[in-house]
C-alpha cells in the first residue's frame, strides 16, 4: 500500500509540474510555492474522492463516448474510429482500469458543446450525473406543448355557449377551472415523460402511408365544415370518400372524423330548408346557433392545425407530426363531444319532421327530461330554451290578451271553425255565446307539450277562453285591454314555479270578472230564478190565475187559439199576482205561445210559456237547458191542469150534491159515492205528486245550485255544470228521465209513460163524472118536469126553474125529492144511460186502481230515495197493493 | 523474481503500455480533451493505482485553468 501511495504522490508531483507552467523571469521562490501549493491541492481532492462514484463498465463509459461523440458531429466517421480504438484497447491485457480511464477522458472532453437537442431520449440512459438530470430540466420546458387548457377551452366552450351548465370534461368536473387546469398541469408533467417515450416508440414503428398524416390533418377543417378536400372529396351528399391506399387504422380515424362532417352536412341542409311552422322555423334557428358553435371549434382546430404543421420538421420521422402536438387521433377527441351534439340534433331534426307544435316541444323535452346522459340533457335543454321561444308568444298572448296568434295551428288551443270566428263581430244575431263558449276553441290533448301537464293546460285553455268571451261574448273588450296591460309578462322557457304561480293568478283575475259580469251586467243569478218561478211553476199564485183565466179559451180546439188572446191572458196574470213586482227586464222575457199543433188537439196540450234568454247567458241555460225547462214545463202544466179539471168537478159535484144530485135511487146514490171516492183518490194523487215535485225536487235541486254557484272562485266551467246538474236532478228525480231501453225495445213503462196514462185517465173520468152529472141533471129535470105535470094537472102552477144551476133550483132540490119517487118509473128511455155511465167509471177507477198500484210498485224499487219516498207518501195508509211490473207480465 | 524473466516481461509490459497510451491519446484527441503523450501516461498511472477518475477530471481541469489564469496574468504584467 505505502508503495502505492508513494506511486501515487509521486505521480501527483509529476502531473503538477507538468500542467504548471514555467514563468520566465519568477522568482524561484514563488514558483516552488506555487507548486507546493498546486500539489496540496490535488492531494487533498484526491484524498476526498477515494472509491468510483459510478459503478465500474467498461461498456458503460464506452457506450457514454460513443454517444457524445454521434452527438457532437454530424458524421459517424469519428464514432466508427471510436469503436476500432475501444476494441484494440479491449484486445490489451495491461491496464486494469480501462473504464476509469475512459470515463476520466469523457469526463475531460470538450466543454464547449451545446446541451443536446430535444428529442435524445435519456430513458435509454440510466446515467445519474448531474450533467444529464440538468439535461432533463431543461428538456422539459422545451417539450411541445401538446393538450394544454388552452387549447382545451375552445373544446368545452364550442358546445355551451352560455356556459349553461359546465360538463365535467376530465376527472372532477365540480373543481374550479383554475384548480383544475393546476391539476391538469401538474399531471401533464409527471405524463410528459411517459409521451415522450410513446412518441419514440410511434417513431420506431411508424410506417409512412399515402397520403401522409399531414396532407390529411389539412384538409379535416374543410370535412369537418362539410366541403371537398383533395383527399378527402364528399361524393354525394351524404358520402364521405377516404383515399383507398390508407391502412385500415387510419381509415377508422377517417371514419370517426367523417361522422360529424357528415353530420353537419344534414344539419345544414336541414337548416336550410324552410320550416312549416314558428316552432320549426326556431328549433331550425336554434341548431343553426349550435351549428355556429361547432364552426367556431372547426376554426380553433384549424388555428391548432396550422400551427402545428407550421412548427413541423421535416427530417422528424413521422414527418415530425408525433411532435407538433396534433394528429388525426387528437382530433377525433376533440370533436367528440361535438359529434355527440351533432348526432343529437341530427335526430332531433328527423324525429321533428313528422312533429308539429307541441309535439315537437315534448320531443325534446323528452330528451332533456328523461335521457340518463347527462349532456344530452343539457344540450337539450339549451335547444329547449330556444325552441320554446315562439310557444311562449303564444301562450303569453293567449293568457294575457285571450288572442290566439296560431298562423301554423302549433298551439294546443286551436279553433274549431274558421268562419266562426269571421261572423263573430256581429255574432250576436246568430245568438251563438254558446258556441263561442263550447265550441269555438277546442283543447288538443296531442299538442299539448310535456312541459305543461294536463292540469295546467286545462286552466291556460280556460283562461283564454274566457277572456275571448269576455271580449267577444260579453262586450268587455275595454277591460281585457287594461288587463292584458297591466298583467302581460314575458313568459320563458326555464322557471316552472313561476309561471304556475303567474297563470294561476291569471286564472283567477279572468274568473273572477267573468262571473262578475255574468252576475251583474247580464243578471244571469235573477234569470235562473225567473225561471225556477215562471216555468217551473213556482209562482203559485201566478200560475192559478193564468189558469184560470186560460181555462175556458185552451178547452177550445188548439187551431182556435190566438196569440193575441195568450199575452193578454198571461199580462192579466202577471199584473193580477205578485209577479208585477218583478224587474221588468225579467218580465219582458215572459212570453206565452202555441207549440206545434198536431190534428185533435186541444188548446191544452199545445199551450207553452217561455223564458227568452239571449247572448251571454245562454252559455249557462243552453239550448238544451231550454228543452229541459220546456219538458219540465210542460209536464207540470199538464198535472196542474188536471189537478184544475179534477177540483172543478169535485166543486160541482159538491155543490150539485146539495142540490139536483139528490135522489132516492139506491143504485145511483151508491154510484156517486164510489164516484167521489175515486176522484177523492184522484186529487189526493195528484195533490202528492205535484207536492214531491215542487218540494222534493225542484226546491232541493234548486238549493244545491244555490250552493255551488255561491261557492269561491266558482268559474263558468263549474255555473255551467251546475245548472245542468240542477236540470239533470229535475228531469229524473221529477219522473221525466228519458226512455230507458231495456233489452233492445224501448220500455214502455218510464215514469213519464205510466203517468201520462194515468193522468189521461183521471181526464176521462173526469169526464166520465161529468158524464153523470149531466145525466143526473137530466134526470133531475125530467123529474121535475114529471113533478110539475103532476102539478099542472092539480093546480095549473108554472114553474120557472128549467136552469138547473141556479141557487134557486139548488134551494128547491130538497123540496122537491120526497116527490120524485114516481118518476123512477115513468123515465123509461133515460135510466139506458145510467148503467153506460157507472159501467165506464167503474172500469176507470179500477183501471186507474191498477196503474197506481203498477207505478207504486215501480217506485217502491227507485234506487233514489226521494223517488221511493213518492211512494211513501201516495200509499201511507196501504190502499193500495204495489205491484211489481214482472209480477204483472208472469200474471200475464 | 528472476531478473532476466524480468526484463523481458518489463520489456513486453512497457510495449503494451505504450500501445495502450497511444490508444488512448488518439482517444483523448477524438473527445479533444487537450492531454499530451506524458500527462496522460501519468494520470493513467495515477489511475491505475486507484485514483477516482471523477476527482482526478476535476483536478487535472482545475490545474489548467490554473495554468492558464498565470500565463495570462504574466503577460499583462510584462506588458
Amino acid at each position: 500500500m505505502s508503495s502505492r501511495s508513494q506511486r501515487v504522490s509521486s505521480g501527483i508531483d509529476s502531473l503538477v509540474r507538468r500542467l504548471l507552467v514555467d514563468i520566465p523571469g519568477e522568482d524561484p521562490a514563488d514558483a516552488e510555492e506555487r507548486e507546493h501549493n498546486a500539489r496540496d491541492f490535488v492531494r487533498e481532492v484526491l484524498g476526498h474522492s477515494k472509491g468510483p462514484a459510478v459503478v465500474a463498465d467498461v461498456n458503460q463509459a464506452s457506450d457514454l463516448i460513443k454517444k457524445r461523440l454521434i452527438q457532437t458531429n454530424p458524421s459517424p466517421e469519428k464514432a466508427l474510429r471510436f469503436t476500432n480504438l475501444y476494441s484494440r484497447l479491449l484486445s490489451i491485457p495491461v491496464i486494469t482500469q480501462k473504464w476509469a480511464v475512459l470515463y476520466f477522458l469523457y469526463q475531460l472532453s470538450d466543454q464547449q458543446q451545446k446541451s443536446p437537442p430535444v428529442l435524445t431520449s435519456p430513458f435509454k440512459s440510466p446515467v445519474k450525473t448531474g450533467r444529464a438530470s440538468r439535461n432533463m430540466e431543461s428538456f422539459i420546458p422545451q417539450s411541445p406543448d401538446y393538450g394544454s387548457s388552452r387549447e382545451e377551452k375552445p373544446m368545452v366552450e364550442a358546445f355551451a355557449p352560455d356556459g349553461v351548465k359546465r360538463l365535467p370534461m376530465r376527472e372532477g368536473g365540480q373543481r374550479d377551472r383554475r384548480e383544475e387546469d393546476r391539476a391538469f398541469v401538474k399531471s401533464a408533467a409527471i405524463q410528459r415523460e411517459g409521451v415522450a417515450r410513446k412518441t419514440a416508440l410511434l417513431a420506431e414503428n411508424y410506417v409512412e402511408i399515402d397520403p401522409p398524416e399531414t396532407a390529411l390533418l389539412r384538409d379535416l377543417p374543410f370535412t369537418l365544415q362539410g366541403l371537398s378536400s383533395t383527399h378527402l372529396p364528399f361524393s354525394s351528399d351524404a358520402t364521405l370518400k377516404l383515399p383507398p391506399t390508407l391502412p385500415i387504422p387510419i381509415i377508422s380515424i377517417l371514419h370517426t372524423l367523417a361522422e360529424p362532417s357528415l353530420l353537419y352536412h344534414g344539419l345544414s341542409s336541414f337548416i336550410q330548408s324552410p320550416g312549416s311552422g314558428l316552432l320549426e322555423q326556431s328549433l331550425r334557428a336554434a341548431i343553426g346557433g349550435e351549428l355556429r358553435s361547432y364552426l367556431g371549434l372547426v376554426a380553433t382546430l384549424e388555428g391548432q392545425i396550422r400551427l402545428a404543421l407550421a412548427s413541423l420538421d421535416e427530417k422528424e420521422p413521422r414527418g415530425g407530426i408525433g411532435k407538433a402536438g396534433v394528429t388525426l387521433k387528437r382530433c377525433v377527441v376533440w370533436t367528440r363531444e361535438a359529434t355527440m351534439g351533432l348526432r343529437l340534433m341530427s335526430l332531433i331534426s328527423e324525429e321533428s319532421k313528422s312533429k308539429k307544435g307541441g309535439q315537437l316541444i315534448s320531443l325534446i323535452h323528452g330528451f332533456s327530461s328523461s335521457h340518463g346522459d347527462p349532456m344530452v340533457g343539457a344540450f337539450a335543454e339549451r335547444l329547449l330554451v330556444h325552441v320554446t321561444r315562439p310557444f311562449y308568444d303564444m301562450l303569453r298572448q293567449w293568457i294575457y290578451d285571450g288572442e290566439l296568434s296560431d298562423p301554423y295551428h302549433e298551439f294546443f288551443v286551436s279553433e274549431q271553425d274558421p268562419n266562426a270566428i269571421h261572423d263573430n263581430q256581429d255574432g250576436r244575431n246568430r245568438g251563438g255565446a254558446s258556441s263561442v263558449w263550447e265550441d269555438k276553441y277546442k283543447l288538443n290533448e296531442d299538442m299539448v307539450p310535456s312541459i305543461i301537464t294536463q292540469d295546467f293546460a286545462q286552466k291556460v285553455f280556460l283562461i283564454g277562453k274566457s277572456l275571448n268571451f269576455i271580449r267577444y261574448g260579453c262586450g268587455d273588450s275595454q277591460w281585457v285591454e287594461e288587463y292584458s296591460k297591466a298583467a302581460s309578462k314575458e313568459l320563458r322557457y326555464g322557471d316552472t314555479a313561476t309561471l304556475e304561480t303567474w297563470i294561476d293568478e291569471a286564472y283567477k283575475t279572468t274568473m273572477a270578472r267573468l262571473i262578475h259580469l255574468m252576475a251583474e251586467k247580464f243578471h244571469l243569478f235573477e234569470h235562473l230564478k225567473a225561471l225556477k218561478n215562471y216555468i217551473l211553476l213556482g209562482q203559485g199564485d201566478f200560475i192559478a190565475l193564468l189558469m184560470e183565466s186560460l181555462s175556458s179559451n185552451l178547452d177550445r180546439p188548439a187551431g182556435a187559439q190566438y196569440r193575441h188572446t195568450l199575452t193578454a191572458q198571461l199580462e192579466h196574470a202577471i199584473r193580477g199576482s205578485n209577479a208585477q213586482y218583478d224587474s221588468p227586464e225579467v218580465l219582458r222575457r215572459l212570453d206565452a205561445r202555441m207549440l206545434q199543433l198536431s190534428h185533435g188537439d186541444i188548446g191544452w196540450d199545445c199551450f207553452t210559456l217561455e223564458y227568452k234568454i239571449d247572448a251571454p247567458v245562454d252559455v249557462v241555460v243552453t239550448e238544451w237547458g231550454n228543452r229541459q225547462y220546456l219538458k219540465v214545463f210542460n209536464f207540470l202544466w199538464r198535472i196542474k191542469r188536471v189537478e184544475f179539471a179534477l177540483t172543478s168537478t169535485w166543486r160541482k159535484c159538491m155543490t150539485g150534491a146539495r142540490g139536483v144530485l139528490q135522489g132516492e135511487d139506491e143504485n145511483v146514490s151508491q154510484a156517486w159515492k164510489l164516484t167521489r171516492g175515486v176522484l177523492a183518490e184522484m186529487i189526493h194523487f195528484i195533490g202528492q205528486l205535484q207536492y214531491y215535485i215542487l218540494f222534493e225536487v225542484i226546491e232541493s235541486s234548486w238549493d244545491e245550485l244555490q250552493t255551488s254557484i255561491h261557492k269561491d272562485g266558482c268559474t263558468l266551467d263549474d255555473l255551467i255544470k251546475a245548472h245542468t246538474k240542477y236540470l239533470n236532478a229535475i228531469t229524473h228525480k221529477g219522473l221525466l228521465g228519458a226512455k230507458k231501453k231495456i233489452r233492445g225495445e224501448i220500455d214502455d213503462n218510464t215514469f213519464m209513460v205510466q203517468l201520462g196514462e194515468i193522468l189521461r185517465l183521471m181526464l176521462s173520468y173526469r169526464d166520465a163524472v161529468d158524464g153523470l152529472y149531466s145525466w143526473a141533471v137530466s134526470d133531475f129535470t125530467r123529474r121535475q118536469g114529471a113533478d110539475v105535470r103532476n102539478e099542472t094537472q092539480g093546480r095549473r102552477e108554472d114553474d120557472d126553474g128549467l136552469l138547473i144551476n141556479t141557487p134557486a133550483t139548488t134551494r128547491r132540490g130538497p123540496r122537491h125529492l120526497p116527490d120524485s119517487t114516481p118518476a123512477t118509473i115513468a123515465g123509461d128511455s133515460i135510466p139506458d144511460e145510467f148503467p153506460v155511465l157507472q159501467e165506464r167509471l167503474q172500469a176507470l177507477g179500477a183501471h186507474f186502481k191498477s196503474r197506481v198500484c203498477l207505478l207504486l210498485g215501480d217506485l217502491q224499487y227507485q234506487p233514489d230515495v226521494d223517488m221511493r219516498f213518492l211512494g211513501v207518501v201516495m200509499n201511507f195508509n196501504d190502499v193500495y197493493q204495489p205491484v211489481r211490473k214482472k209480477l204483472k207480465t208472469t200474471g200475464k | 523474481m528472476p531478473d532476466g524473466e524480468s526484463k523481458q516481461d518489463k520489456q513486453a509490459t512497457q510495449a503494451q503500455a505504450r500501445q495502450v497510451i497511444d490508444v488512448f491519446h488518439e482517444i483523448s484527441t477524438l473527445l479533444n480533451a487537450d492531454l499530451d503523450r506524458q500527462t496522460l501516461s501519468i494520470c493513467i498511472s495515477l489511475i491505475e493505482n486507484g485514483v477516482n477518475p471523477e476527482a482526478l477530471a476535476s483536478v487535472v481541469r482545475e490545474l489548467k485553468r490554473e495554468g492558464d489564469e498565470t500565463i495570462k496574468v504574466h503577460e499583462s504584467r510584462s506588458q
